[in-house]
């Protein structure tokens, strides 16, 4: 089982600065999952309750003299701390920059490099796993260790992408959020007032949030987003509605669906906002099975979607008999 | 549908819009001392009064006047009066305030099921809403009436920030604090004891700059529990710290003692354009006064 690799400038900005800091928030642990063609960062694949989180990048995204073999189809997957992992690329970078300044220009590529070994840590007899990150100076190399799980077996991984493949169903009608900002600052007061969030999205284009408790009941309705996948116009007299009315009577038709999911959930979906999406969709799997979130990400300078870079979460929904 | 909604328009004692959420909930946010709070609402054609109460010794009020208020339609007959949870309150309105944002939120009551209804109107193709269930309010001690102690007041008027700073300090000592007012030579004394004791003094003449303002022709002395003092600043929004607002404070009949706080409501855009003296519209203050209690065996000690 080998991997080894070069992290690229672009590797190194997309990581460093937008994933890694926003995947921690999700979970401090999670999935690395390295194959011929990409690099994939997964959170709560294989445990059924959490929110779940996949960060998917081609290989040519972050990284140049991509080595990677095994013997399960040159797979390897093993899970790391995301905390620790982020701290390693963040001073393998100050390091690279004060040697990039040292030797008259350059870059980070072909400086940074990253690999699994085995090793003997201090004060064990057992040989344990690492991802290592080496630095190369003109005289001098900085070597950091990463301790990362012991690489899954041929059945954990071929679970890990039976879960990934399912993972990728999507929703029959999605709606488009631009506003990221807005919603976060919004559900992030909202958070105070209730645990548990009600969200109906509309083939009309609206996405409805509303957390509801003896007390009192705090919503915020979205109208007229734009929709992908199954749309429907919405009737005439919906119009002069309460948002309430508006959702239920939508439900009630077969235009919407809604579910429930827990407010901590989503307001840590929304922590993927410091990726920098450029846009997201939201949308309902079928048979209400879990709210899904695609980010959007666009080629620097254009409106075309960045195929190299794919974000979303699914948001387990909570069983309303339960709460 | 929509003729309902003009009828439910129609017959709502108060229907209000304002354009400051964040100043609001600033304003409340300082009579906010603990975690469960109950308040009542008071609504009248004169504007809003909040009110929270602690242990039958402490009562704070926020006045928002209908000034602040770009509508207010009022009506009620009667003043109608109803309990709110403070926190879940303060909590749902901060939700309306999207910084950077202007916002404009319409407040109704009461909504069918006597609720207090909130939602946002700036936006067409995105609305915030909300419904507070309210409560019968309970019968509150109304003995708070502030009376003069004589003939002419007891009064000083301090920087809202030094108050703030002289009370945090007293909470080393702890338990009660002694405010002793003195014409000659007109001073304040803040006098904590408890493991130890602590003394600030505000000396008039060599403190303009603190001390504002000083009436006081006998001297006078009360004890207060520390907790109520402490509440009267303890949440104080930034603004008025850093505005450089005086507070006052009044000792009444029976060493009542008034604090008051003046919490600026004015609009973000409108901050911009107040002249180099710092002077704002009065109408776009909101006014929080605290009512606290002098222990009973400390009187003019």
């Amino acid at each position: 089982m080998k991997f080894k690799a070069f992290l690229t400038d672009n590797g190194v900005a997309l990581l460093e600065k937008r994933f890694l800091p926003a995947l921690d928030k999700i979970d401090k642990t999670c999935h690395l999952y390295l194959t011929r063609d990409h690099a994939v960062f997964l959170h709560n694949l294989l445990n059924g309750d959490g929110l779940q989180s996949v960060a998917q990048f081609r290989i040519e995204a972050l990284f140049d003299g991509y080595r990677i073999s095994s013997q399960n189809d040159d797979r390897i997957a093993f899970a790391i701390d995301l905390s620790l992992l982020h701290r390693a690329i963040r001073s393998s970078v100050g390091i690279c920059n004060e040697l990039a300044t040292a030797a008259d220009g350059g870059s980070a590529s072909e400086r940074l490099q990253i690999k699994l070994v085995k090793k003997l840590p201090a004060n064990s007899t057992q040989p344990m796993p690492f991802l290592t990150f080496e630095t190369k100076g003109y005289k001098s190399a900085v070597i950091q260790d990463v301790p990362i799980s012991k690489p899954m077996s041929r059945a954990q991984v071929s679970e890990l992408q039976a879960a990934l493949d399912s993972a990728q169903a999507l929703p029959k009608t999605l709606v488009q959020v631009h506003d990221l900002n807005q919603l976060q600052s919004f559900v992030d007061r909202m958070r105070h007032v209730g645990d548990v969030l009600n969200v109906s999205i509309s083939k009309h284009g609206d996405l409805h949030l509303q957390i509801s408790t003896t007390l009192i009941t705090l919503g915020a309705e979205f109208r007229n987003l734009p929709v992908l996948g199954e749309r429907a116009e919405a009737p005439a007299e919906d119009r002069g509605l309460s948002a309430q009315a508006r959702s239920e009577r939508a439900v009630a038709r077969g235009d919407a669906e809604a579910v429930q999911v827990s407010v901590k959930h989503f307001a840590k979906s929304l922590q993927c906002h410091m990726t920098r999406p450029d846009c997201a969709f939201y949308g309902i799997e079928e048979h209400s099975a879990c709210l899904t979130v695609i980010f959007q990400f666009f080629i620097l300078g254009t409106r075309q979607t960045d195929k190299s870079i794919s974000l979303h979460c699914r948001l387990p929904v909570l069983d309303p008999g339960t709460n | 549908m929509s003729s309902s909604a003009m009828e439910a328009e129609e017959t709502a004692d108060l229907l209000c819009q304002l354009d400051n959420v964040q100043g609001i909930v600033d304003a409340l946010s300082a009579v906010r001392w603990k975690r469960h709070q109950d308040a009542v609402i008071e609504v009248s054609e004169h504007g809003i009064v909040l009110i929270v109460e602690d242990s039958g010794c402490l009562q704070a009020k926020v006045y928002l006047q209908r000034e602040l208020f770009i509508r207010y339609d009022y009506s009620a007959r009667g003043r109608p009066r109803f309990g709110v949870g403070l926190g879940l309150f303060v909590d749902c309105l901060s939700t309306f305030s999207v910084p950077g944002h202007s916002n404009i939120i319409e407040i109704r009551y009461p909504g069918p099921d006597m609720q207090l209804l909130l939602k946002s109107i700036d936006s067409l193709n995105a609305c915030i809403y909300a419904e507070i269930r309210t409560r019968i309010p309970e019968t509150i001690s109304w003995d708070y009436d502030f009376e003069p102690a004589g003939s002419s007041p007891l009064s000083f008027t301090v920087r809202s920030a030094a108050l703030k700073e002289a009370i945090d300090d007293l909470e080393w000592p702890g338990s009660g604090v002694q405010i002793t007012l003195q014409p000659a030579p007109p001073s304040v004394m803040f006098k904590g004891e408890g493991h130890g004791d602590l003394q600030i003094e505000f000396m008039y003449y060599a403190n303009t700059d603190l001390l504002v303002a000083f009436h006081c022709d006998h001297a006078v002395s009360h004890r207060y529990k520390y907790k109520f003092l402490r509440a009267t600043t303890s949440n104080l929004p930034s603004n008025v710290t850093k505005d450089n607002r005086g507070s006052k404070l009044t000792i009444g009949r029976g060493g009542m003692l008034k604090v008051q706080h003046l919490v600026s409501v004015a609009r973000s855009s409108a901050t911009h354009q107040h002249n180099a003296s710092g002077y704002q519209q009065p109408s776009r203050i909101a006014y929080v006064e605290f009512f606290v209690k002098p222990e009973v065996d400390g009187d003019d000690a």
